[in-house]
């Protein structure tokens, strides 16, 4: 049992943690901090090239972590972003491949492929969104099977093969950090605004807090979860523009190893795993951090399996807070 | 009692200052990484490199001990190393490549994801003047200019596979043959299931393949199809894998099936496979594996780091560095112990 002044001042502490860690601004502060901590030791970190490779690296996360964040509000999970991005990456680059695409050589080659993969991540968020909203099936479950099912179609679609030979207007979309800010910019401002200013927003966030009192209330919850899962598969279809641009190369394996980077970054900025609370903007902060953290460790030296242990205790770290924060805001 | 000598005050005050030394620990560690291991000692040339090394991954013998050979080499000359691995991400793999080019080092040498997606990383290196070197995988044909170390994988698997045709060849009879396919996005695996149908094709007296399973190097899929074919097609005497990684798939279908023997037995599934890892170094020593084709790590990790010097000092500098490995076999096995990877690691 401690001493009173121990029990206020722990009473303080618990009330300023709990009002931090309610804005996911807390993580842009620590992201300030671990420049400032590590660029004296790395020269490189605040080099002009160095912006330019975080900036590179943010981006595509940031647009896959944003879709990840719409389905986290409504309270479900989404396992299949990274086998979308692989599915949308080798089909795009079939459609747009100089050699034997559909459309090579063709000025509407990159357009069309940009259209065609926008739109199978939307197909293959209405496959998640329609499991889990009407045939009433675990979030967990549906998208950890239609990860499979996307990864093996990818895979069997191209045989393995990495398709290359995009028209250098495609290609421009990921090596230009200028247009990939661009996109990741439009994309995240209509996340933001959807999520904050719409009536769709409100349903979304209502639906995760608590899907039966929305339902009570008139929200239309099994349109609402399909529409969530719709926006993330679009998302994770961009995300698979970007990716595929920058590697100049539709590939059957891009974004496999993701899932951890885009999940972490989303729990890490503060978007709750347990539903109804989530900002993009939080989610720009995380992502800039889980970047931000491996692009350090890297320039710091540290092996691999250094920079996976830090990543991963700090990600366990985000998931605890999350799980503290939710029993804070409403209770065990 | 004082709250100044309250337990948890005092965790507290003794927690800030573990922290700040684990942290100060943990940068020291990582830039010591910069630092050039003690004893190393300056041959070959008078200037010390700062050099990257980056991995598509770690997870089989053959690249571990790739690794090591290059770290070695770098050592032995004086260079510095800096690591980076991509754990099979190409994405991650671009921006590791531009870390080191952040950093300035002096070459890079790149185990690339695949023949296409390691081209924007090898552009970037050719904008910042880094020379780069492909080890033992080469990049596409395109305008980015790099030197790829390969193994003469179509030329391997023919050797190694002739020397099993002829084994089969002693029996009197022909034989019903299987082989395990790699990626076949990878253009080693292309290469060694290449050299393969040459010397089968050769030898149709001998040789009738009735299956071709494919792995994609993963050993689950590998288990699995050799289960299969065995099962469709009981008279298989003959397996050629594509990696020798795949021998534990291999060695447990077979024993599942009752046909894992010794050379010698009746019943012996002719053995032969690509790489030299320890794990068909032992079953060579034990009698059930008839030959390996032999990736020389030492030859290609030295070739590597020499031909990042030659092109930092403006000497030509072929395009592709070839390993033309040998075959090891129950013949001669024993003499070839140093010079095989595989009967190092652990050592």
């Amino acid at each position: 049992m401690g001493s009173p002044a121990l029990t206020g001042l722990h009473d303080r502490l618990g009330a300023a943690a709990s009002r931090a860690g309610r804005s996911g601004f807390l993580i842009l502060g620590l992201s300030i901090l671990l420049f400032l901590a590590l660029a004296p030791f790395t020269p490189a970190l605040a080099s002009k090239g160095n912006a330019l490779n975080l900036v590179g690296n943010l981006v595509p996360l940031f647009v896959v972590a944003t879709g990840l964040t719409v389905v986290l509000i409504s309270g479900g999970m989404d396992l299949s972003l990274t086998s979308i991005i692989a599915l949308t990456s080798v089909v795009g680059a079939m459609v747009m491949n100089g050699d034997t695409g559909w459309l090579a050589g063709s000025p509407l080659a990159a357009p069309t492929a940009v259209a065609v993969m926008l739109l199978l991540g939307a197909a293959a968020g209405l496959i998640n969104g329609v499991a889990v909203a009407l045939l009433r099936m675990p979030a967990f479950i549906v998208t950890l099977t239609t990860m499979m099912f996307f990864s093996g179609l990818a895979i069997w679609i191209s045989q393995s093969k990495p398709v290359d030979r995009l028209p250098d207007g495609f290609i421009a979309l990921g090596s230009r950090p200028g247009i990939a800010v661009g996109i990741a910019a439009v994309l995240g401002g209509w996340a933001h605004l959807m999520l904050t200013r719409s009536l769709f927003g409100r349903w979304l966030h209502a639906v995760g807090q608590n899907p039966r009192t929305a339902r009570v209330s008139g929200v239309p919850v099994a349109g609402v979860l399909i529409a969530a899962y719709v926006v993330s598969g679009v998302f994770a279809a961009a995300a698979s523009v970007l990716y595929t641009a920058r590697l100049e190369t539709g590939s059957p394996v891009h974004g496999q190893r993701l899932l951890l980077d885009v999940l972490g970054a989303t729990v890490i900025g503060g978007t709750s795993l347990f539903g109804g609370r989530g900002r993009v903007a939080w989610t720009l902060c995380g992502v800039l951090f889980l970047t931000l953290l491996d692009n350090a460790l890297n320039l710091l030296g540290l092996s691999h399996f250094t920079i996976m242990m830090v990543k991963g205790g700090v990600i366990l770290l985000a998931a605890l807070l999350d799980g503290w924060r939710s029993r804070m805001l409403y209770g065990s | 009692m004082k709250s100044s000598s309250h337990p948890a005050l005092l965790a507290r005050r003794r927690f800030l200052p573990a922290v700040l030394g684990l942290w100060m620990a943990v940068l020291s560690t990582g830039c010591g990484r910069d630092e050039p291991s003690e004893g190393a000692t300056a041959t070959g040339t008078a200037e010390r490199l700062t050099v990257g090394i980056a991995f598509e991954t770690l997870q089989t013998e053959y690249w571990v001990a790739g690794y090591e050979a290059l770290k070695s080499e770098c050592a032995r000359r004086g260079f510095k190393v800096l690591e980076a691995v991509a754990d099979g991400d190409a994405n991650r793999q671009l921006e590791q490549v531009k870390n080191f080019i952040t950093r300035r080092v002096d070459g890079i040498i790149l185990v690339p994801k695949d023949a296409k997606t390691c081209l924007p990383a090898i552009r970037a290196a050719n904008a910042a003047g880094i020379p780069i070197v492909l080890f033992n995988r080469p990049a596409a044909q395109s305008d980015a200019t790099s030197v790829a170390v390969v193994a003469d994988n179509p030329g391997l698997a023919r050797a190694t596979v002739d020397y099993m045709i002829g084994e089969a060849r002693k029996t009197g009879r022909k034989h019903q043959a299987m082989i395990l396919m790699g990626d076949l996005g990878d253009i080693n695996a292309i290469g060694r299931r290449d050299g393969f149908d040459a010397a089968v094709a050769a030898a149709p007296d001998v040789i009738e393949v009735v299956s071709r399973i494919p792995t994609e190097w993963n050993q689950e899929k590998a288990q699995a199809g050799v289960v299969n074919g065995l099962q469709a097609n009981p008279g298989i005497r003959f397996i050629f894998s594509s990696s020798d990684f795949l021998f534990p798939s291999i060695v447990s279908a077979l024993k599942a099936a009752g046909k894992y023997h010794r050379i010698g037995d009746p019943g012996h599934v002719i053995l032969g496979g690509i790489d030299g890892d320890a794990t068909a170094w032992q079953m060579l020593q034990d009698g059930y594996l008839d030959a390996t084709g032999v990736q020389d790590v030492y030859f290609e990790a030295a070739q590597s780091v020499e031909a990042l010097v030659a092109l930092r000092e403006g000497r030509d500098v072929a395009s592709v560095i070839l390993d033309p490995g040998f075959v090891i076999h129950q013949g001669n096995f024993r003499e070839m112990a140093e010079k095989t990877w595989g009967a190092n690691v652990g050592k």
